[in-house]
C-alpha cells in the first residue's frame, strides 16, 4: 500500500469524511488551532524570550520553564488532535502539498531541539539560575526554538495557499487550444 | 454604506504572490504575543500559572510586550485589509471581529487593567479574567471566519 493510497484511505473515514464536507466542523477546529497559537505559541514565544535574557526576568528560568510545562502539554494535546483531524480529513490534498511537509519536518526539529536541550537546559533550570550570566547553551536553545517554531507557523499558514500542479496543466493547455479558436 | 473608490489591483500587495501571507505569518505572530501574554496575567490571576508573585507583577513586566505585539497586529492588519477593503467591509465576520477587537482592547487598559493592578485582588477579578479570555478567543475567531462567511 502506498502512502497516497493511505492517504486515501484515511480521509475517506466517516467522521474525517463529514469534517472536510461540514461548512461549520472545519472552520471552528481551525479556530481552536488558531487560539490555541494565541494562546501556547505566546508561552513559547515568551519562554525563549526568558531564556535569552529579554523577558520576565524577575521570574527564574525555573518558574518560567517549569510553571509553563503543565500548560504546554495541555497545548500540545490539543493541537494535535486538531492536526490530526485536519490532516486527515484532507490527508489526499496534504500528501500533495510540499508546505505540509516541510512544516512536519520542522515539528520533527522541535522533537530534535527537545532531546538536544532538554537534559542540558529544560531540566537544569536550576543549575541555569545559580550561574551568574545566562549560559551560552540556555540562549542557544531559546534561539532556535524561536526560529523553529517561526518556521512552523509560516509553513502552515503556507499550506493553504498550495494549488496544486496538476490540475492547472490541463487547463493551461485548454486556454492555448481555445485562443484561436476564439479569433 | 463605505466603499472604497480604489483599484485594488494596484496595490503592492496584491502583485506578490508572496507578500500576503507572509504578512499573516507576522500578523498572527504578533497576536501569539499580545494575545499570549494577556492569557499569561488572565492564568495568573485565576491562579493557574506564575503564582510565585502576585498578578501586578506579572502585568507590569509583560505589559511592554502585549504592546509591541497589539502594535504589530494593527500595522499588519490594516495591510492585510488594504488588499481588498471592499471585500472585508461587506464581509459579516470581518465586521464581527472590529466590534470584538475594538472591546477588547477598551477592555483591556479599562476594567481588565484596574482588576489586575488593583490590591488586594478583587472579587470579580477571576470573573474579568475568563471574561479576557473570551472576548480575544471571539477577535481571533472572527478572524479566521473571514475566510468562511
Amino acid at each position: 500500500m502506498s502512502l497516497l493510497s493511505l492517504c486515501q484511505s484515511i480521509q475517506s473515514i466517516g467522521f474525517l469524511t463529514d469534517i472536510r464536507e461540514s461548512a461549520m466542523v472545519y472552520p471552528v477546529i481551525m479556530t481552536t488551532h488558531l487560539s490555541c497559537i494565541a494562546l501556547f505559541g505566546g508561552m513559547i514565544l515568551m519562554t525563549d524570550m526568558r531564556l535569552l535574557g529579554f523577558a520576565l526576568k524577575k521570574y527564574t528560568v525555573t518558574e518560567v520553564v517549569g510553571g509553563l510545562r503543565p500548560w504546554k502539554r495541555v497545548g500540545f494535546c490539543i493541537m494535535i488532535t486538531m492536526g490530526l483531524l485536519l490532516a486527515g480529513s484532507e490527508a489526499e490534498k496534504y500528501y500533495h502539498n510540499p508546505y505540509f511537509w516541510v512544516k512536519m519536518c520542522l515539528l520533527l526539529a522541535v522533537g530534535v531541539h527537545a532531546l538536544i536541550f532538554r537534559p542540558s537546559v529544560y531540566n537544569r533550570t536550576e543549575e541555569i539560575d545559580r550561574a551568574p550570566a545566562l549560559p551560552a547553551r540556555a540562549k542557544a536553545a531559546g534561539a532556535l526554538s524561536l526560529i523553529i517554531w517561526c518556521g512552523v507557523l509560516t509553513f502552515g499558514r503556507l499550506i493553504g495557499y498550495y494549488e496544486g500542479e496538476k490540475p492547472q496543466a490541463p487547463n493551461a493547455q485548454a486556454q492555448v487550444i481555445a485562443a484561436p479558436l476564439k479569433n | 454604506m463605505i466603499q472604497f473608490a480604489y483599484d485594488p489591483a494596484t496595490n503592492p500587495l496584491n502583485n506578490n504572490e508572496w507578500a500576503f501571507p507572509l504578512l499573516e505569518c507576522i500578523h498572527i505572530a504578533g497576536f501569539a504575543l499580545s494575545i499570549g501574554t494577556i492569557a499569561l496575567v488572565d492564568l495568573r490571576v485565576l491562579g493557574l500559572a506564575f503564582r510565585g508573585q502576585p498578578s501586578p507583577v506579572l502585568a507590569k513586566t509583560l505589559a511592554p510586550w502585549t504592546l509591541v505585539g497589539l502594535a504589530i497586529m494593527l500595522i499588519t492588519g490594516p495591510l492585510i485589509f488594504s488588499s481588498d477593503p471592499n471585500m472585508y467591509l461587506r464581509n459579516i465576520s470581518f465586521r464581527f471581529k472590529m466590534g470584538a477587537l475594538l472591546a477588547a482592547i477598551i477592555y483591556h487598559y479599562t476594567l481588565h487593567r484596574w482588576a489586575v493592578f488593583r490590591e488586594p485582588a478583587p472579587a470579580i477579578g477571576k470573573v474579568v479574567a475568563v471574561f479576557s479570555l473570551g472576548l480575544w478567543v471571539s477577535v481571533v475567531a472572527g478572524g479566521l471566519f473571514i475566510a468562511f462567511f
